[in-house]
């Protein structure tokens, strides 16, 4: 057999690996190896990206580890089988469950108890013996070579030797040689390949410098010598090793031995346990129509055979303990008041909708059932669900973890890579770019991922780069071969994998760094090219406003069920037309709210349209403006072919969900169900556009064969390819459109119980506390501060319009303090400040917090006079907190405080203010600025000027470098369009400026208000409190 | 009136200013902390809109062309010289008290005259390039708030008056006192003092009531005199160094300005300026000149240090200046006519500059390797004072051949057959090529343009029996050396 190179590490060797699997693939296969095996530090990071490689490139992908020892020894093996790849993952999972992150080091005698299966290299220049040769002599290997033959014996061990065009490594190989001789070892020749070609030799050098945090200068030695540790051929290592022959020629016979391969990985996913007499099988069918009598009352007809027709395939495919599982999570949600809702493609599946999995009917909504599951479809079927984010998420994925295991489930993970802004900074560093040429790049360009309006290089030189044009370009390429490149992993929102016998034997799995959880060492994308299967407990803010609001309402003898809210409310779409939506549920954002008064959502079904229109899909689809177009009358509603005329009649003849596209497949390119499942398949891989250039090409000549015309084909293929960014599929659509109307509902008919919700679930959304409070002011909500006499911990509805902050609203204020103090005051109500400071145990600074809120204004009378009170020496002295309370508090010698202190006190205590917007303090000192509200009377055109706090700055990808400020002022919210030739000249002011004033022209359309900026200065010294804006996300 | 105040407010910009002609009607400000958390100190009159405690890049978003300076310690403490010297002009006995701020002990002296001094110690200042306000009161703490409101000279004589309008940071409350008292609402030291003296003592402490006493003026301390200085000498640095006149008269100007503030405080004037350049090279280049007339004259030095300047040219650029002034008493008499000629000391340093002027700077020194894989990359560097222990033997004692290195290596024609040396053609060398062993690659310093090396090296025996090390490089092959 000819040479395979069985040494190679990746860029997920994490900074000891300048090229990521799938190059190092496309190089072995170029050169023509048979087979290629990745040995990455310490895990099988980059073991399936190169299976996926090998597998379209024709070799073999072999499986092998870097075992960094506990000696700090590296020891290199190769898996022969499926017993020794279990034994790998069982041996790294122990090695780094038991350390902290990145940490993990395997035991000499863990490896010596058990290591059938795997076959040893003595390793490179880290490896024991030549470690032992270069730092104790000749001795010293050939005892560290002497163990590990104890541990693998003569057949499971081979000599390493490696050449690289140096002068001084034959000394070493010399001794190698001479020892494998003598121990009757096999010798084996290997490049050590750390990058896929000599020009990633660089990335090397840099990442190099990131380890040991230098500069490229002040490397030295530590840099590599040369570039030859790429991937060769057959030829090249022939000539290397020509005086060893049998080196090469052991390569090609130890890869006959290594059976193993990633496509014997043997993932089974676990059986649920069912009751004696069931199967797996007619334990979700009898669960499954005992859920359909209940949720739609009987299961006859076409309800019936829907269910029937589900249930068969899912059977089929072996898919029932799946759904059983999921089922078994969402039933132990329940149990525990825990609010949950399947969204994704099992949106479609009336199986998941009896089971009470999702909440959406798919035969009332005519989903397609194929996009969930078809008979050709050779992956898992994909669940999300929905929980409350905060402790009831984590509460259900600790149970996932108390039932199959710490060695049974864990998080997928998710691949951190060098990214634009991270990219220059790593890469700058290395260069020896000064620190505030870096922080300022970091800061004149938030983001930089988004689509810049100015050159790189520009932007390297605006930020103080002063070297020459060509040492600029060096930077540039090496930021180019960099971008993308893993720098550490982390872990998914919440993709959890589970199997039976232990997900510990299937992949090794390390401690994330949030406590409790692990995490496997693949992404979601590697489980699923594995066929592993994830289900997603994702949290969601609004689940937990929603779950609380249905407490509150509870409480309140007012019981909310959103199964049962009336669909048509007229006061809900009444507030959708009127983009009245801050804190509602996807429909808040700036953009949908520009978009709500075009779109005049009349329906439920709008809703789910309206969310789905505001992605950057439709929005690079060019499917926004056709669509509000038509829906407004303006643009005749027309088809891309006749025969899409079923399929996108609900969207007016423009695409705009994936099941769309998929059917337009199905239907006018013939695709079976199995190629459309490709299709979805190709449109959800986000790592590369190969997969979806492919069936762009497919999908295109099917379509043409089916005389599809050449227009209507090209305008199908965009739309496909806008699905890449990021479309939505119509059950997600759908099920997104059930919470976004749960909470316009809430909005619209308990503002106070929605507004309490928000606040107790925070940070959320897409505006702060401060907005969400002042949106509710003007809807009539009164919001009381947080009081010690009568507050909770939590902020709490004393009537229909009105809320009472809690106290832990107030920055500062530790939970525990608050309890005790509540305990207290259960116990007895609080006389006086001297009665309340002796009765609790709140720290000097916390009493100062909660005066300088307010809340201790009921027993001081003012926030000044409290202040002075919870100084006294009975405050901070322990000897004086149980001496009796004198009759009487001398008044305290201080003035209240004005209007504008107290406005500022809030925004130090609250980070809101329950009074005033500070807008309003300071209208009088702003001549021709016009409010927020009364711009709706001005006319289209007109010049106007515009201030307020900053709550929102955005730079969507799609829309071209325009950037969109929206200012807050004491009467609501205007936006701002910022063309890039004025963002580039005021950028940092736009960016860093926490209040702004804008003057520009006024465009209105259709109800929609923006101000085209023509200039933009920081409204400075008028004492506006900083509030947190959303900025560039 | 018992003490006085000198004070240079916003000392670390004056100081950066005094050491900086570039600084001059520029917007500049002075930045402390790293990355995100630099904030801005100090700001420059020009830098509008920019405010103490501001991030530095919404500084430079709000006033465009902003120049950035750390704080500069040496600028600092020469400014600190000059106004020590300045105060002792007032009474001999001065404290330091903090950094731009020194205290006078006036008791006994005559407050008419006293007055007239701290104006004519604001004018010494000012034309020493500082501007500096001069307060005086009852006890120190009176003096320095009467500094901080000078303009430029202020004498308190009614304390209770003076102080209650003043803000409450003049106190200098702690950070927590400081928001506990902003809770109050208390801005001003009057308003401070209007509270109850126990009532403050009892809510924040013995601290709060030193507080109340120091925003009452009533605080009284001894100062920690300090000796007048005794050797009257300047030296300063150049970052990044100067190669022209211009700069370094500026800055050599300044400080001639303090050692002769220095010398009149002390009633002294100097007879002889020793002046020492400090080169990039690390060579110094070394001048004495006995004065043509002793003085303190500013103008006079400066006169003497440039009319040599003018002829000097150094091979290096100036990293950093000495300045010596030898006092003497007063003159009581002219020199002779003809005692001018300068004395012409001869140091090690200048004769080591004299040969690198023969052989060049980058062959003086002393050789050593740098941390690099190029074959043979030395630096020289300046000799050292001890000769470095011996390295441990090395683990694998050294085998084969000895590598002789040719200094310069021979240029050479080698011909290529199968991909290998075949024949060598250089001027002291021609031969077939018996065996060859290589290539051996090295390569590096790719990132910067125009220094990236890359080399072949073969190991060759000829014919002749001697091996060889040839090297290719993008310029063509030579001989390296000869293993022997």
């Amino acid at each position: 057999m000819a040479y395979v190179e069985l040494h190679a590490r990746s860029a997920f060797s994490f900074l000891r690996g300048g090229s990521d699997p799938e190059s190092l693939g496309r190089a072995a296969a170029q050169v023509g190896l048979p087979a290629f095996a990745l040995c990455d530090r310490g895990g099988v990071y980059g073991s399936v990206r190169l299976h996926m490689t090998a597998r379209e490139a024709g070799f073999r992908a072999l499986v092998g580890c870097e075992l960094p020892m506990e000696d700090e020894t590296i020891v290199p093996v190769l898996i022969a089988t499926q017993a020794g790849y279990r034994r790998l993952c069982d041996l790294l999972t122990t090695a780094h469950l038991r350390a902290a992150k990145g940490e993990g080091r395997v035991r000499w005698h863990e490896l010596a108890a058990d290591n059938a299966g795997l076959i040893a290299l003595t390793g490179d220049e880290e490896g024991p013996v030549r470690r032992a040769w270069r730092c104790r002599g000749a001795k010293a290997a050939d005892e560290a070579g002497s163990k590990l033959r104890e541990i693998f014996g003569p057949e499971r061990l081979y000599v390493e030797i490696q050449r690289h065009h140096l002068a001084d490594e034959e000394e070493e190989n010399d001794f190698l040689i001479d020892w494998a001789r003598a121990q009757h070892l096999p010798l084996l020749a290997t490049n050590g390949v750390t990058h896929a070609e000599p020009r990633a030799r660089q990335v090397l050098d840099v990442f190099t410098c990131m380890r040991e945090h230098t500069t490229l200068d002040g490397a030295g030695r530590r840099l590599a010598r040369n570039a030859e540790r790429h991937v060769k051929s057959e030829a090249a290592m022939n000539v290397l090793f020509a005086d060893v022959p049998e080196a090469v020629a052991h390569t090609g016979e130890l890869a006959g031995r290594l059976e193993f391969t990633l496509d014997q990985l043997g993932y089974r996913f676990p059986d649920f346990a069912v009751p004696e007499n069931h199967t797996q099988d007619s334990y979700l069918a009898e669960m499954t129509i005992f859920g359909g009598h209940q949720r739609y009352g009987s299961v006859t007809g076409k309800v019936k055979d829907q269910l029937q027709r589900e249930l068969a395939l899912i059977a089929k495919l072996g898919f029932s303990g799946y759904f059983l599982i999921v089922w078994g999570l969402c039933n132990y949600a329940r149990q525990r008041g825990i609010l949950v809702q399947g969204r994704g493609s099992a949106a479609n599946s009336a199986v998941c909708y009896a089971l009470g999995i999702t909440a959406v009917d798919p035969i009332g909504g005519k989903l397609l059932f194929e996009r969930f599951l078809s008979e050709g479809r050779s992956d898992w079927p994909d669940i999300d669900l929905d929980l409350p984010s905060g402790d009831a998420r984590e509460d259900v994925i600790q149970e996932v973890y108390r039932r199959y295991g710490r060695r049974g489930a864990a998080m997928t993970a998710n691949v951190i890579s060098m990214r634009g802004k991270s990219t220059m900074r790593e890469v700058g560093k290395a260069f020896g770019l000064p620190n505030d040429v870096l922080d300022r790049f970091s800061s004149l360009f938030h983001h930089g991922d988004y689509p810049q309006t100015i050159k790189i290089k520009q932007q390297v030189r605006g930020a103080g780069y002063s070297g020459d044009d060509r040492q600029l370009d060096l930077l540039l390429a090496t930021c180019r071969q960099v971008y993308a490149l893993p720098r550490h992993l982390g872990q998914h929102s919440g993709g959890m994998v589970l199997s039976a016998g232990g997900l510990s034997q299937f992949v090794p799995l390390e401690n994330a760094s949030m406590p409790g959880r692990s995490v496997l060492q693949w992404d979601k994308s590697d489980c699923e090219d594995m066929k592993m299967i994830k289900i997603d407990l994702l949290g969601l803010g609004m689940m937990a406003v929603l779950s609380e609001a249905v407490e509150i309402c509870e409480r309140r003898g007012q019981p909310v069920d959103y199964a049962r809210i009336p669909r048509d409310d007229a006061k809900c779409f009444e507030m959708a037309q009127a983009a009245d939506t801050i804190g509602v549920f996807q429909i808040e954002s700036r953009a949908q709210m520009a978009t709500l008064p075009r779109m005049k959502p009349a329906t439920f079904y709008d809703l789910a349209i309206e969310v789905a229109l505001i992605r950057p899909g439709p929005i690079q689809g060019d499917a926004v403006n056709p669509y509000l177009e038509r829906r407004a009358g303006k643009q005749p509603v027309t088809y891309p072919d006749e025969r899409a005329r079923p399929i996108l009649e609900r969207t007016l003849g423009v695409v705009l969900f994936q099941e769309q596209i998929l059917r337009v497949a199905m239907e006018l390119g013939g695709f079976t169900a199995s190629e459309a499942d490709e299709l979805r398949r190709a449109i959800g891989f986000t790592r590369s556009t190969e997969r979806l250039d492919r069936m762009k090409l497919k999908l295109r000549e099917a379509l043409l064969r089916n005389r599809v015309t050449p227009e209507a084909t090209e305008s199908i293929i965009t739309s496909l390819a806008s699905f890449a960014l990021y479309g939505f599929p119509e059950s997600h659509a759908i099920s997104f459109a059930l919470i976004a109307y749960s909470s316009l509902w809430l909005k619209a008919h308990q503002p106070a119980v929605f507004l309490a919700a928000l606040i107790n679930n925070q940070p959320m959304g897409f505006y702060s506390v401060a907005t969400l409070v002042q949106d509710a002011r003007r809807h009539g909500v009164k919001v009381l501060p947080p009081c010690v006499q009568v507050s909770e911990a939590r902020t709490r509805v004393d009537d229909d319009r009105t809320i009472r902050l809690g106290i832990g609203s107030i920055k500062g204020v530790r939970a525990a303090s608050v309890d005790a103090m509540l305990a207290a005051r259960n116990a007895r109500p609080f006389v006086s400040v001297e009665d309340f400071l002796r009765r609790t145990s709140f720290s000097a600074k916390e009493r100062r917090a909660l005066a300088g809120a307010g809340a201790l204004n009921a027993l001081a009378g003012h926030r000044r006079a409290a202040l002075w009170q919870v100084e006294t020496q009975a405050a901070n002295d322990e000897l004086f907190r149980f001496a009796v309370a004198e009759d009487a508090t001398p008044p305290a010698p201080l003035e209240p405080m004005t209007l504008v202190e107290r406005v500022r006190a809030d925004y130090t205590h609250l980070e809101l203010t329950t009074g005033a917007h500070p807008m309003k303090l300071i209208r009088d000192q702003l001549n021709d600025v016009w409010p927020a509200e009364e711009l709706k009377q001005c006319a289209n055109g007109q010049r106007v000027t515009i201030a307020g706090a900053v709550t929102c700055r955005q730079r969507p990808g799609t829309a071209s470098g325009v950037v969109f400020v929206t200012l807050e002022d004491e009467t609501g919210t205007a936006n701002a369009i910022i063309w890039p030739k004025l963002f580039e000249q005021a950028r940092l002011v736009i960016n860093l400026e926490p209040a702004l004033m804008i003057t520009g022209k006024l465009q209105n359309e259709s109800g929609v208000i923006h101000v085209v900026a023509e200039h933009v200065e920081p409204l400075p010294n008028l004492s506006i409190p900083v509030q947190s804006s959303h900025d560039y996300h | 009136m018992n003490y006085a105040v000198v004070l240079a407010p916003n000392f670390a910009l004056q100081a950066l200013r005094r050491s900086e002609a570039a600084l001059a009607n520029k917007p500049f400000a002075i930045v402390e902390g790293e990355g995100r958390n630099a904030r801005v100190t100090e700001a420059s009159e020009h830098a509008i809109g920019v405010e103490p405690g501001l991030a530095v890049t919404l500084a430079m978003s709000r006033c465009p062309g902003l120049l950035i300076r750390p704080r500069d310690p040496n600028a600092e403490s020469e400014v600190m010289r000059v106004l020590l010297a300045a105060a002792f002009t007032l009474a001999p006995r001065v404290e330091l008290t903090a950094e731009g701020c020194c205290t006078v002990n006036l008791q006994g002296a005559d407050p008419i005259q006293t007055e007239k001094q701290m104006h004519a110690c604001v004018a010494e200042l000012a034309r020493a390039g500082v501007g500096a306000r001069l307060g005086a009161g009852a006890n120190p703490l009176l003096a320095a708030y009467a500094a901080r409101c000078a303009e430029p000279v202020l004498l308190v004589s009614n304390p209770a008056a003076f102080l209650a309008p003043l803000p409450l940071s003049f106190a200098e409350p702690s950070s927590v006192h400081a928001d506990v008292l902003r809770g109050w609402g208390i801005k001003t030291l009057g308003q401070l003092t209007t509270l109850p003296k126990t009532e403050i003592g009892e809510r924040l402490g013995t601290e709060g009531a030193q507080l109340w006493e120091r925003a009452a003026g009533e605080t009284i301390r001894v100062l920690r005199l300090i000796e007048p200085v005794r050797t009257f000498a300047a030296d300063w640095v150049y970052e990044p160094p100067v190669e022209s006149l211009e700069p370094l008269l500026f800055r050599m100007r300044r400080f001639a300005e303090r050692v002769a503030l220095e010398l009149r405080g002390a009633g002294r004037v100097a007879d002889n300026l020793a002046l020492t350049l400090q080169l990039e090279d690390d060579t110094d280049h070394h001048r004495e000149f006995r004065l043509p007339e002793p003085g303190a004259n500013v103008d006079g030095w400066m006169r003497v240090l440039q009319a040599h300047l003018d002829t000097v040219k150094t091979e290096a650029r100036v990293t950093g200046v000495r300045l010596v002034a030898t006092p003497a008493r007063p003159p009581e008499r002219q020199d002779g006519l003809f005692d001018t000629a300068l004395r012409d000391p001869v140091a090690f340093w200048e004769n080591l500059a004299r040969l690198a002027a023969i052989v060049g700077d980058d062959r003086v020194g002393t050789p050593v390797l740098l941390d690099t894989w190029q074959p043979d990359a030395v630096a020289l560097t300046k000799p050292v004072n001890a000769v470095p222990a011996p390295e441990d033997d090395s683990i694998h004692p050294p085998r084969g051949l000895t590598f002789r290195r040719f200094r310069p290596a021979w240029p050479a024609d080698v011909a290529i057959v199968d991909a290998r040396p075949h024949a060598v053609e250089a001027v002291e060398l021609h031969g077939i090529v018996r065996v060859a062993r290589g290539p051996f690659h090295l390569s590096s310093t790719w990132w910067k343009s125009g220094a990236a090396w890359a080399l072949e090296i073969w190991h060759v025996e000829l014919a002749s029996g001697a091996t060889y090390q040839l090297s290719r490089t993008a310029d063509g092959w030579c001989v390296e050396g000869v293993l022997d």
